[in-house]
């Protein structure tokens, strides 16, 4: 039997925008992927890079934070601080070895449930192309 | 140049002040070709004192990591200054202590001490083999004159000194109360080519490299305990509450273990090296570190470790930073 790969997103939406957006999406009826499951947080800021790490330790195939455009943030700069955090996160995944594509990060605003469905699709195109994430899923789960 | 009795001068001078505590320093090892450090209270124990290029370890280490104990009722906190010893990479550390406002610039007394480099361990004993007494290294010129068992030896400079060394912009303290003795000259740069090099590799074969790497780990956390930078009270990998990464060693946690490290440390290390000297099963940590230094300053504009007044790179933010991978 053989299956197409479908790859575990985890999404760390923020609050104000993405959330939003992706609620605009549903209520408009927009089809999006349904490998991706939504983690609502306050801000972008809020997301520590260990979430994400955890994220993939613990059976995700690729990671999405979303937030506000920057300058729209609800807390004023909180975007700012999540888009340095997760440049640096990134680079150092890449430098282990773990494919970039795993990690994704956009901005999209409350009006925007559009560009949320295609950024979804990006994503999820991504981990596909990446493949299932073996490099440090946790193998005993029940330790 | 290196001078010992001016050094124990110096420290005596600083340790018989009414407003310093204790004074951290290198004195001789028990065994092989590394000091150890010591912690003076007393003016009388300077003659211990030693500088020369077995003294590897970072003093900085030990200011911030003091135990705060509870005062009992109706005695006061001391308030007393603490002097320590720093080389020009050591005093990289106290900057950047300063910048996260881990202690007050006037609750410290800084002795720089400039330095010509510093032995590495591993490259000694490879040459000469491990010994159980210390050994005594004297530098003359371009190369190192070490007292080993009795015997006297030579060695080329080059091929003993530590690899931190080989690329060191900073031989001079960049934050200093008082230099014991003069500035020397800058020797080597840094281009970061060893990072490139390894950038040059597949996904695949970088996380093969990392998986043999992680996988020897054993989870001591010697880099956390020596790192300069790691004076956190409570260790997010110790944590439990809610645990981040579980104890068992193995490939999935210990990788973990050291991206969170190296995540900690980005925009912070000082290049020190101490995480992969005392590593037990050498790790090459640096790699980790250097990679994320290398980014830092190519997209931030950043060094850590170099202007006190700077703001930590993580609590600040420009609205121009890069964001090429943001969809």
């Amino acid at each position: 039997m053989s299956e197409e790969f479908e790859p575990n997103i985890v999404a760390f939406l923020c609050n104000w925008c993405s959330y939003a957006g992706a609620d605009l999406a549903g209520t408009s009826r927009m089809r999006y992927l349904p490998n991706i499951k939504i983690i609502r947080v306050m801000c972008s800021g809020r997301v520590n890079p260990l979430f994400m790490v955890n994220a993939l330790q613990q059976g995700a195939d690729g990671v999405l934070i979303s937030g506000c455009h920057p300058g729209d943030c609800h807390y004023l700069e909180g975007n700012f601080y999540a888009r340095r955090r997760f440049m640096l996160m990134r680079k150092l995944l890449e430098h282990v070895g773990v494919d970039p594509g795993r990690v994704n990060m956009s901005w999209v605003s409350a009006s925007e449930g559009a560009k949320f469905k295609e950024v979804i699709d990006e994503t999820v195109a991504k981990a596909k192309e990446a493949g299932p994430m073996e490099q440090f899923r946790r193998r005993q789960i029940n330790w | 140049m290196v001078d010992e009795n001016k050094l124990r001068e110096k420290a005596k001078e600083v340790i018989a002040r009414d407003d310093v505590r204790r004074l951290i320093g290198w004195k001789r090892g028990t065994y092989g070709f590394e000091s150890a450090p010591i912690v003076l209270t007393d003016a009388s124990e300077v003659d211990q004192l030693i500088f020369d290029p077995t003294c590897v370890q970072n003093p900085a280490s030990f200011v911030s990591l003091e135990e705060k104990l509870p005062v009992p009722r109706g005695q006061e906190p001391d308030t007393r200054k603490v002097a320590v010893l720093v080389k020009g990479c050591d005093s990289r550390a106290i900057v950047q202590q300063l910048v996260e406002k881990a202690y007050d610039r006037d609750k410290i007394v800084v002795l720089g001490v400039p330095c010509t480099g510093v032995v590495d361990r591993r490259k000694a004993q490879k040459m000469f083999g491990v010994t159980s007494a210390p050994v005594e290294i004297k530098e003359e010129g371009d190369k190192y004159v070490l007292t080993i068992d009795g015997e006297t030896k030579e060695a080329p400079k080059k091929e003993l000194v530590a690899d931190k060394c080989l690329r060191c912009r900073f031989p001079n303290p960049l934050v200093y109360d008082e230099l014991v003795w003069d500035e020397v000259a800058k020797w080597a740069d840094d281009d970061f080519a060893d990072v490139d090099e390894f950038e040059k590799m597949s996904p695949e074969e970088k996380w093969k490299f990392w998986d043999e790497q992680f996988s020897k780990c054993i989870r001591c956390y010697s880099c956390r305990n020596v790192c300069p930078m790691c004076y956190c009270v409570e260790c997010v990998v110790q944590k439990l509450k809610p645990q981040w990464t579980r104890r068992s060693t193995d490939i999935s946690e210990n990788s973990v273990y050291h991206i969170q490290r190296a995540w900690h440390l980005s925009g912070r290390c000082i290049e020190c090296g101490e995480c992969e000297r005392v590593c037990p099963v050498d790790i090459p940590i640096t790699k980790l570190n250097r990679k994320m230094t290398r980014d830092v300053m190519a997209m931030f504009e950043y060094e850590p470790g170099v202007d006190v007044e700077a703001e930590p790179l993580l609590a600040c933010y420009n609205p121009q930073d890069p964001e090429e991978y943001i969809m």
